[in-house]
């Protein structure tokens, strides 16, 4: 009889502190906090409404409680696909440390606790908005599209647009075309760069009954959907420039980053990336593009951030 | 048939040690939560401007107009107190005595 060495340990264990917060999805929630805060940076600097730092805090805290609780409340209905695929089979829920109806629990009052948090700290629409992104991504995306429809991840990528929107609305009660314009710059980027990872875990999510992309249509039509959405994100990730939200800085970074992006994007489409014939370079390029995609996004709400919290906005134009 | 989910951990001791950090996790996390609600409601009340109308916590309207009634109301209910005040003090002068 032999031993598989690389199978993951799922016999259950002592939850630690580390389980609780892997639960809430760490490292998405670390993107959702950073383009929520370029959204509230950029609301200050481009309408010259100020918010206490205090309350632009907590309401930033409410934006991660938010994240983390819609994360919680994904991995409890997640928890059979979870166990399935390698990838994921050592989360806290399949390897046993925290139990699933605690995670539901705690998914739930972080929840509450984050919509509450955020209409003391600002306002009601800042605090629906909220609300409504957390149903968006742990009912409407986890349990109705995911395992229904091969285009999950561009509907679903909504819930991932929203933080910017709420940061614009915390500070200014409104939602003006520039919060909308940061809400389609993820919109549009969440496809190609989820799919550029799928293209790598297809057959995970294939053994789990996912329906990704290349697992429905394959690789060929996956790597042209990466090209198609990349080239529809060129545009949108310069609008800013056109309204005026971006200066100078945004202007150099956004024009680099899109290019490199578009590179990728071509890149891999003309690779066989994702085919079951591909080679390792293909699997390190598909990878790299997902990578790079992560950059490009952070890049963007970056020269945001620098032009309107630090003072170095120089106007390009804009309409 | 016991639950997958349950920690095969036979050591009672360290599951109990192990509940009361989650217990000592949640106190902290109450306590925290009752800070920041008083500190943002304390923030909240200085910053209010209730003369102009100002809620502490319902501060955004969905609308501009429903905005701009509320400023219009709040106005209204000002000027109606100072109107109400002008008569009270006047009533509480004496009578003109007219000309002697």
């Amino acid at each position: 009889m032999s031993v598989d060495m690389t199978a993951p340990d799922t016999t259950p264990r002592l939850a630690t502190a580390r389980d609780y917060v892997e639960l809430l999805k760490p490292r998405i929630m670390m993107l959702v906090v950073f383009t929520a805060l370029a959204g509230l940076v950029a609301a200050m600097g481009v309408t010259g409404t100020s918010m206490n730092p205090v309350l632009a805090t907590v309401a930033i805290v409410a934006v991660a409680l938010g994240s983390g609780a819609a994360g919680a409340i994904n991995m409890w209905y997640d928890a059979d696909i979870d166990a399935i695929m390698t990838r994921t089979s050592t989360r806290p829920i399949p390897s046993g440390a925290v139990p699933k109806n605690e995670a539901l629990t705690m998914g739930l009052i972080m929840s509450a606790v984050s919509v509450l948090l955020m209409w003391i700290a600002s306002n009601v629409l800042a605090a629906a908005l909220l609300a409504m992104s957390i149903v968006y991504y742990g009912w409407f995306y986890t349990m109705v599209l995911k395992r229904r429809t091969a285009q999950n991840i561009v509907i679903g990528g909504a819930a991932g647009a929203f933080p910017p929107v709420i940061g614009w609305a915390a500070v200014t009660s409104a939602t003006p075309l520039d919060a909308w314009i940061l809400f389609a710059i993820i919109f549009f980027w969440t496809p190609p760069h989820f799919w550029a990872l799928s293209l790598v875990a297809h057959k995970e999510y294939e053994k789990a009954g996912v329906p990704m992309l290349p697992v429905t249509s394959g690789a060929k039509a996956t790597r042209l959907q990466i090209l198609i959405y990349t080239i529809i994100l060129a545009p949108i990730g310069l609008a800013p420039l056109a309204t005026g939200l971006g200066g100078w800085v945004y202007a150099v970074v956004g024009a680099l980053l899109t290019l490199a992006f578009l590179h990728f994007a071509v890149k891999v489409w003309r690779s066989r990336a994702g085919e079951s014939d591909a080679g390792d370079a293909e699997r390190k390029l598909a990878m790299s593009m997902f990578a790079f995609s992560i950059l490009y996004l952070f890049g963007l709400f970056a020269a945001l951030i620098i032009e309107h919290g630090f003072g170095l906005y120089f106007p390009f134009g804009g309409i | 048939m016991t639950d997958p989910n349950t920690p095969v951990a036979t050591d009672a001791e360290a599951l109990l040690k192990a509940q009361k950090r989650r217990n000592a996790w949640l106190a902290l996390a109450l306590v925290a939560f009752v800070i920041v609600v008083g500190v943002t409601t304390a923030i909240r009340i200085q910053e209010a401007d209730f003369s102009g109308g100002d809620r502490i916590y319902f501060s955004g309207y969905m609308d501009e107009a429903a905005s701009e009634k509320a400023d219009r109301e709040a106005q209204a209910r000002i000027a109606a107190r100072e109107a109400e005040k002008v008569e009270t003090v006047e009533a509480a002068q004496p009578p003109d005595q007219g000309d002697e």
